[in-house]
């Protein structure tokens, strides 16, 4: 487990020194600020949408969540920064925790069912927005300043985005609501077996990718000052991708909130390292695609090797010094 | 309440009665999305004077044309127990790019299509030898479109590829013998093979069988992992086509052309009824959610209904309609 997490962490570092060797603005201090700002948004993302992948499930519908709360957001900043996002994320949670009800009291699959909610989301924000960008009054664009506000390497956003993953980190690690959700997704029957209810884990997953991919549309958007009902459309890639690398199982009750930052950070590094060379915008789409599939093969190679070791290991005959 | 009736019957006499409970829910699906269009067909007549108007109705077969070609091509990783692939879009595209690049370079036009046909089945090939190894196949999709868009932007340098068309081309872009566009032929023809693949072929019923029991598959000697790469090249094999198709109409070939046809063609397949655990649905299935779906979309698009209220609708029926599929299915098969 923690081999696994060095590994992990040594390809991130590995991207991090190809782009540093040879560019050295990439390697200052200040380069550090657009990265993490890069990380707060994929990061929120990924965070949320490592709970489900660990209850086992998959949530298809953040990026459209996110762009309906960016517009909502926009639209309610007149009620000042924190009313605002509280409302944006609260009413996502009750959202999330609906679909994730409705989904396992029906026991159907997460993916069939989100990918409707992805499609019927997106019509929303651009029913809400009129089908057009959603712009911040002028009296109120202090609350971009606000958010873009820089300390050091950090804003306001990626300080908020350290918080959400340490909160979230300690949830999943030390209680019982969190355990339930490594435990369903380890293993439905087992879990089931052992006296876990079916629902409250998915509902609880649900309501935290749903709350996240809110606050990260709603943050990102409040920065900017504006909205777009087509926006955060490749959040969903951009944070399978970095779940993934960062180590969290698409088979469900494995995985950790550290390796989710370090997924983000390697997928951040690569990304903002290919667009500081000034490679046009779609070679971050190869890139992140590109990355998605030498990461699941990799994973595929490794698991196949642990179990030919662990069946010769198991199916050795006591005794003999073979193998 | 079958338990007890399980008590006192002879196993036999259940799975009698299953078998026949299940023949007759295997009607419902089709039978509930024929009403539906039927519903609409009615609902648009009345309230809307150029509905059912004969240009209309062309219009909305060649819309549905295109997404049902797909479609069909898609059930197969349905049914194959393999969910959906969400690469069918970008798939189309750099099929329609190869075409459009291999006439504009003067292949002509049986090179362009050889060259477009077999990006098509290279690109399926790898997807489906990367999920039978044992990936998940939404992500690997996922990873793959992206990957696939990127590729398709960097070889056209994200210029619109124009070209010239013969006769022959235009021919395949916007005939229309006995009155019908081409695409719509292509659609109707390629249903019925659709059909007779699935249920008269060995390949046919083997993808049943993979998708409905994969452990059962294996141990019956059925080549599971073929059968998963044979399912996502002949998806990809649809999406070249409609690529080449919709390339040939518009004598260019724009990089953005198919936004919006993975959700699109997924819709037309779970609205259709074909279960996403796989080992059920059919090709007429798949068709009929196609042409639902272009119906609806046309009637609101007279309506005046806007963008965002059609997508809207869209996502709340695939929601409902898989919803509603799913529990006559629960009933059908637990006690």
């Amino acid at each position: 487990m923690t081999l696994a997490l060095f590994g992990r962490a040594a390809l991130a570092l590995c991207v991090y020194a190809v782009f540093a060797a040879s560019d050295p603005s990439y390697r200052s201090v200040d380069n550090f600020y657009p990265i993490l700002e890069g990380f707060a948004l994929v990061g929120l993302v990924a965070l949320g949408l490592s709970v489900t992948m660990i209850a086992g499930e998959l949530d298809l519908s953040v990026g459209s969540v996110a762009a309906v709360a960016g517009i909502v957001a926009v639209k309610l900043s007149s009620w000042g920064l924190l009313p605002c996002i509280a409302a944006t994320v609260a009413g996502a949670a009750a959202f999330g925790a609906l679909q994730g009800f409705v989904i396992a009291r029906l026991r159907i699959n997460s993916l069939v069912f989100t990918i409707g909610m992805l499609i019927a989301l997106r019509g929303l924000a651009f029913v809400i927005s009129d089908e057009a960008s959603v712009l911040m009054n002028l009296e109120d664009l202090g609350i971009s300043d606000a958010i873009t506000r820089r300390l050091w390497i950090f804003s306001p956003f990626s300080i908020t985005t350290i918080g959400v993953f340490l909160v979230v980190g300690c949830f999943l690690a030390v209680t019982r609501y969190g355990r339930e959700i490594y435990a369903v997704g380890g293993g439905r029957s087992e879990a089931r077996a052992a006296g876990v209810s079916m629902v409250r884990p998915i509902v609880v997953a649900f309501a935290v990718s749903a709350a996240l991919g809110a606050l990260a549309g709603a943050l990102a958007s409040l920065k900017s000052g504006a909205a777009q009902p087509g926006g955060y459309e490749s959040v969903l890639l951009a944070g399978v991708t970095a779940a993934l690398v960062g180590g969290i199982s698409l088979y469900g009750g494995r995985g950790d909130v550290i390796g989710v930052v370090v997924g983000v950070l390697t997928l951040r590094f690569l990304i903002s390292g290919i667009s500081s060379r000034g490679a046009p915008f779609y070679v971050e789409s190869l890139a992140t695609g590109g990355l998605l599939l030498a990461v699941l093969i990799v994973e595929l190679i490794l698991a196949r090797r642990l179990l030919l070791a662990y069946v010769r290991r198991s199916t050795r005959v006591p005794g003999t010094l073979s193998g | 309440m079958s338990a007890e009736r399980a008590g006192i019957a002879t196993t036999g006499a259940v799975a009698d009665g299953i078998a026949v409970r299940r023949d007759w829910r295997r009607l419902v699906a089709p039978v509930i999305v024929g009403l539906a269009v039927a519903a609409i067909l009615v609902a648009g007549g009345l309230t809307t004077a150029e509905f059912l108007s004969f240009d209309n109705f062309l219009i909305v077969i060649r819309a549905a044309s295109i997404t049902g070609i797909v479609a069909l091509g898609m059930t197969f990783v349905t049914i194959s127990g393999n969910f959906f692939s969400l690469s069918v879009e970008q798939t189309a595209a750099l099929c329609s790019i190869a075409f459009a690049e291999g006439l504009a370079h003067g292949w002509g036009l049986g090179g362009s299509l050889v060259l477009a046909i077999a990006v098509a089945l290279a690109i399926g090939a790898v997807q489906g030898g990367v999920v039978a190894a044992g990936l998940n196949p939404i992500v690997t999709t996922l990873g793959a479109g992206a990957a696939l868009y990127g590729l398709a932007a960097v070889v056209t340098h994200n210029e619109v590829v124009n070209f010239t068309a013969s006769p022959a081309v235009e021919w395949i872009g916007r005939a229309r013998p006995v009155g019908v566009p081409t695409q719509s032929w292509a659609f109707v023809i390629f249903t019925i093979v659709t059909t007779f693949v699935l249920t008269r072929t060995r390949l046919g019923r083997e993808t049943y069988v993979v998708g409905a029991n994969r452990a059962a598959a294996r141990a019956s000697g059925i080549d599971v992992s073929r059968t998963t790469i044979v399912a996502f090249t002949l998806a990809s094999l649809a999406a070249g086509i409609a690529g080449i198709f919709t390339a040939a109409q518009i004598t260019q070939a724009p990089l953005t052309q198919f936004s919006g046809l993975n959700i699109d063609v997924i819709a037309a397949v779970l609205v259709g009824g074909t279960a996403l655990q796989g080992g059920e649905g059919s090709g007429l299935r798949s068709a009929l959610g196609a042409v639902f779906i272009a119906l609806l979309a046309n009637f609101m698009l007279l309506r005046d209904f806007s963008f965002g209220v059609r997508t809207m609708v869209t996502g709340l029926i695939v929601i409902v309609a898989t919803s509603a599929f799913h529990l006559l299915r629960m009933r059908g098969t637990q006690p």
